[in-house]
């Protein structure tokens, strides 16, 4: 080993219970980084996946303006056509045109006002899990029959089961009334009380009868399969496009704008305490380096009167700091790697948590997820802020003048 | 009644695997108001002795005896309360706190012991006047010469009339001329309080003060001198 | 007490020896203290905002329902008592504030577009202390009495419908023997809300008015009681459950809204994790500071023990040390945190994210909320767990053996 590096490691080592509790700051606080940011990382992802899975998809074509407004005559004329040739465009058949309309829904005895969807059978379990959640009776196989399928807590207050009827009462296209009865051939328990309470699915071509739809849609869906290849996904949908449409493209951002500003407050929040825990770190290597500095005036002051630069001993401060933020860096990551990694499989579990990720779409335990980013980003930082705090004690040497230093106690 | 007796004292260190005879069978009788001198080449035993008078320090075998009281048995608690009531203790150096000041320093050993305000303030200021530090009294140690700080240590260890002062090599750091000074006050303490004291020095110049001599080499009582027949 | 006295001076005194390192020290304390307390009145703030805004939402403190309505919240499930002796009992009982509503789901049509909305019939006097709207209408007017022919919507709905002020609208909803029923109002109030959430989803017309095309003379199936402290409403519960007996379900607002009044338990906990962490933080350095600060003074501690001080002396005098610190930043923290909090009274405008707040259920106006409770919380925190952590240097220090000490050089 190096000479320098050698006396620096040593020098560390003179009193070890310093060391340790200084690094032990380190790797309290990198520990803790790495759980938290770990368990950010994962409960993100799966607050995307979760909320867009279930009906929104990663991208959507719609008429300019939909999204905000829901209004039934901003539509997407020739739906199914255009999402077969966008399916085939993307070469992507997780490709669906979606109807959708508000209606009162009514059974023999309840009435309750809900969003019906009208759904391709073949396509829609592409982009949408409830397909799949329809756990009790069937999910929709017809494209034109006068079927529904609805979510578990409509069908209880409306008090329907699989055969029961509904009738439709809303409004189609153009304002007029629009009307149907359908039976119910499906629920599904969407998990989040919202789906469950306020939607149903009916097959396209029968919505288009009913709410006049004139071949037209509102929506065409586009599950990408994963988050992060949405832009891609937008471009070449926007190619695909019709050239005289007026037709957008938009990426679940836009459409749920909720979803990445709740992510960005909740990561503001968490900045600000991660910035707490590193600046108090960084206080802890201040006191320690400057002490151990201030400790050794005297023998500082013997070297530089034999000819060392006050740059050279300033350098060896930093490379002791360097050698101590480099354990901390390294133990804590390990020990915070080690630690996470006990939960990624059986998942964290805080009370409350229930109600909290309900609101979400997050199950009710959380999963964090460790990668090299989350294993270093929060030990990183630390890391940059101890050099940094050792800047002070370093700069003290330049102001040392070897005889006064010398004949310090 | 004596003011120390030890019979049979024995301490043994290890250091790696050499074993160091500090104190071997040492033997000792002192009578009250006595004035001694323990002396011997440094490593002598000089300062284990006195640790075991002082009960700072466990003898391995042997009694100690305080004015008719055995303590070689006594457990921590009760030395300290004997330290604090019966011994003033002067040291080689670093007799002072710090962060005290002279008189506070004086006042410290008469505060642990509960002595209301104005008494300690009356005792001290009269114990610095007497050993001479009058005007110095709110310096701090740091602001005072060696010699000065060890009148301080010494009117700290009399103030509150203990009947045995042991000092370890008090005047070491000190020149002559301020080492006769303080043995001179030493001296004048013995006669007109009839404090006990037990100095242990290898100091030709101190030795001379002592009424008795006693000379120890490697942990034994070599000789013992009455030197007021002289 | 003597003791206590000599302790403190020595402690005090000790503490100014190495400036530097008190000041470093302290300065990490400070910024702890602040750290904890500010981010628990941000957060405080917010969810306390959340809580009184969803409590103006609507359920106020107790609400009072026919069995089963939380399930099945319709026409179905109408209290058992009549109006007019509700009124009797519970103006007799002499309440802060309470109202009694009719609250259905429905369909409300405009020429142009339908929406599924919760309609509340509702008595527009009493109603004034306790929903928000009456406050927040922004054009027109609010409702005037029970009979009022008009409905008053949220600007979201009303833009959503393509309506506005004057114009009629239909509301479509069931009667108790599943009649649909349905009537036409004129839009005479719009209101704005926080939450765009209530903007779409709340229409509110004269209780007497949908009593009358609902079939449903002088019945409610909601009535809301408002107590003096939303923290504090289980007298409230008591006093309404005597009054009306048997039969009928009284539950707090935290029982209605379990979102909300889970927050509010998952916020104590998080407050209270919150401040052990950065103390956890903030101990390394603070045994750190105290170690070096008894290692130091090994000669000085030994001497005091030589002339006699008792080795729980020397404890309480280090600990007294490390107290002496810890209130010092705890004293310049509180101040801080508190003048943080006064200048940003005015509140945090955090709109670039106010969707994601929203998902949260929250504003984007963050207003932070010093509570009593919580600067305690924070100080007795540091103090109990500084001094438990300030032991094992203490205690370390009064096992040292005086005559090593004294003889070290
Ligand atoms: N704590 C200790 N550990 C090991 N050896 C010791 C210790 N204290 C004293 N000694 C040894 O005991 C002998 C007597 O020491 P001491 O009583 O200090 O002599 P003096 O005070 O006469 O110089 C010396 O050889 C010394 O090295
Ligand atoms: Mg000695």
């Amino acid at each position: 080993m190096n000479i320098v590096l050698r006396l620096a490691w040593r020098n560390l080592w003179r009193y070890p219970r310093r060391t340790w509790l200084t690094t032990g700051a380190m790797i309290f606080s990198n520990v803790l980084l790495v759980f938290m940011i770990s368990i950010q990382i994962g409960t993100y992802g799966l607050m995307i996946d979760n909320t867009l899975e279930a009906l929104t998809g990663h991208l959507q074509i719609q008429a300019p303006g939909y999204k905000d407004d829901l209004k039934m005559r901003q539509v997407v004329p020739d739906a199914i056509s255009l999402a077969a040739s966008v399916r085939e465009g993307l070469n992507l058949q997780t490709v669906s045109a979606r109807g959708a309309a508000f209606a009162l829904a009514s059974s023999e005895d309840r009435s309750y006002g809900i969003q019906v969807l009208g759904v391709e059978p073949m396509f829609e379990p592409g982009v949408s899990s409830l397909p799949g959640l329809t756990k009790e009776g069937r999910y929709l196989d017809d494209a034109n029959a006068a079927e529904i399928v609805i979510g578990s807590v409509l069908a209880r207050n409306l008090r329907v089961s699989i055969g029961g009827e509904l009738t439709l009462l809303g409004s189609g296209r153009d304002g007029s009334i629009a009307a149907g009865i359908v039976t119910v051939v499906g629920v599904f328990h969407g998990g989040n009380k919202e789906l469950d309470r306020g939607i149903a699915e009916v097959p396209i071509g029968y919505f288009e009868d009913t709410f006049d739809m004139q071949g037209a849609a509102h929506q065409i869906v586009i599950n990408a399969g994963d988050y992060s290849k949405t832009e891609q996904l937008v471009q070449q949908a926007n190619a695909l496009l019709p050239a005289d449409s007026k037709l957008v493209v938009h990426d679940w951002n836009a459409l749920q704008p909720g979803l990445r500003q709740a992510i960005q407050a909740d990561m503001g929040s968490a900045i600000f305490m991660y910035a707490v825990l590193v600046v108090l770190v960084a206080f802890s290597v201040l006191n320690t380096q400057l002490m151990s500095v201030l400790e050794r005036t005297r023998e500082f002051g013997i070297v530089m009167a034999l000819g060392l630069t006050p740059g050279r001993l300033g350098r060896l401060v930093m490379l002791e700091t360097a050698l101590m933020g480099l354990v901390g860096l390294v133990m804590g990551s390990v020990l915070g790697g080690i630690v996470t990694s006990l939960f990624t499989v059986k998942g964290i579990y805080v009370p409350g948590m229930e109600e909290m990720a309900g609101q979400f779409n997050l199950p009710s335990r959380m999963y964090p997820q460790v990668s090299a980013l989350t294993l270093i980003a929060g030990p990183g930082i630390v890391f940059l802020f101890t050099l940094l705090a050792a800047i002070y004690p370093a700069m003290r040497l330049h102001w040392l003048q070897p005889v006064a230093a010398m004949r310090a106690a | 009644m004596t003011a120390v007796t030890c019979i049979e004292l024995c301490k043994t260190y290890r250091q790696g695997d050499q074993e160091i005879k500090a104190l071997d069978h040492a033997s000792i009788d002192i009578g009250e108001g006595g004035f001694v001198c323990l002396s011997a080449p440094s490593g002598g035993g000089k300062t284990t002795l006195l640790n075991a008078i002082g009960g700072l320090d466990i003898p391995d075998s042997g009694e100690v005896w305080i004015a008719g009281k055995r303590i070689d048995n006594l457990g921590k608690g009760e030395l300290a309360n004997l330290r604090l009531h019966k011994i003033g203790y002067v040291f080689q150096a670093y007799n002072l706190v710090p962060v005290l000041s002279a008189r506070e320093n004086v006042e410290f050993v008469m505060q642990v012991q509960g002595v209301p305000a104005g008494q300690r303030a009356e005792k001290s200021m009269a114990i610095l006047k007497e050993v001479g530090l009058q005007g110095l009294e709110d310096r701090r140690p740091a602001e005072m010469s060696g010699g000065q700080q060890q009148r301080v240590a010494v009117a700290r260890a009399i103030v509150s009339r203990p009947a045995l002062v042991l000092a370890d090599e008090p005047t070491a750091n000190l020149d002559s001329k301020t080492s006769d000074a303080l043995m001179e006050l030493f001296v004048q303490l013995n006669k007109t309080h009839g404090t006990t004291f037990v100095i242990a020095t290898h100091d030709q110049r101190v030795m001379g003060y002592a009424k008795r001599l006693i000379k120890m080499l490697d942990g034994r009582i070599v000789d013992d001198i009455d030197q007021q027949a002289a | 007490m003597y003791m206590l006295r000599i302790m403190s001076t020595l402690a005090w005194r000790n503490l100014w020896r190495n400036h530097r390192r008190t000041i470093i020290m302290i300065s990490a304390i400070t910024i702890g203290v602040w750290a904890m307390i500010f981010m628990t009145a941000l957060m405080r703030g917010m969810v306390n905002e959340m809580v009184r805004d969803g409590i103006r939402a609507l359920p106020g403190h107790v609400q009072i329902h026919g069995r089963g309505f939380l399930d099945d919240p319709g026409i179905n499930n109408l209290l058992p008592m009549k109006d007019e002796d509700v009124t009797a009992s519970f103006d007799a009982a002499g309440f802060d504030a309470w109202a009694g509503r009719i609250r259905v789901p429905a369909v409300v049509t405009s020429e142009r577009d339908s929406r599924g909305i919760t309609l509340y019939g509702i008595d527009p006097v009493r109603e004034r202390d306790i929903t928000f709207v009456a406050g927040d209408i922004v054009e027109g007017r609010f409702l005037e009495d029970a009979d009022d022919s008009g409905v008053v919507i949220g600007r979201k709905l009303a833009d959503n419908l393509e309506t506005e002020l004057g114009k009629r609208i239909v509301i479509m909803s069931q009667d108790p023997d599943n009649e649909i029923a349905d009537r036409g109002f004129r839009i005479v109030g719009i209101f704005e809300a926080r939450l765009e959430a209530y903007e779409t989803s709340m229409l509110f017309a004269g209780k007497s008015a949908i009593q009358k095309m609902l079939n449903v003379p002088d019945r409610i199936n909601e009535v809301v009681v408002l107590g003096d402290d939303y923290r504090n409403v289980d007298p409230v519960v008591r006093k309404v459950t005597d009054l009306v007996g048997p039969g009928v379900e009284v539950l707090p607002w935290y029982e209605v809204d379990s979102y909300l009044g889970t927050m509010m338990t998952v916020m104590d906990g998080f407050v209270l994790v919150w401040m052990i962490v950065v103390f956890l933080a903030l101990s390394f350095g603070l045994v750190n500071t105290l170690v070096m600060a008894v290692f130091e003074r090994v000669r000085e501690i030994g001497l005091m023990m030589a002339l006699g001080m008792r080795p729980t002396s020397i404890l309480l005098q280090i600990v007294i040390e490390s107290l002496l610190l810890l209130l010092l930043g705890l004293l310049i923290g509180n101040v801080l945190a508190g003048a943080t909090v006064y200048w940003l009274r005015d509140g945090i405008d955090i709109s670039v994210v106010a969707a994601g707040m929203e998902m949260f259920g929250a504003s984007s106006l963050l207003y932070p909320q010093l509570t009593a409770h919580d600067v305690v919380l924070a100080n007795v925190v540091v103090l109990i767990l500084g001094s438990i952590a300030s032991l094992s240097p203490a205690w370390r220090a009064s096992r040292y053996d005086p005559i090593e000490a004294i003889t070290k050089v």
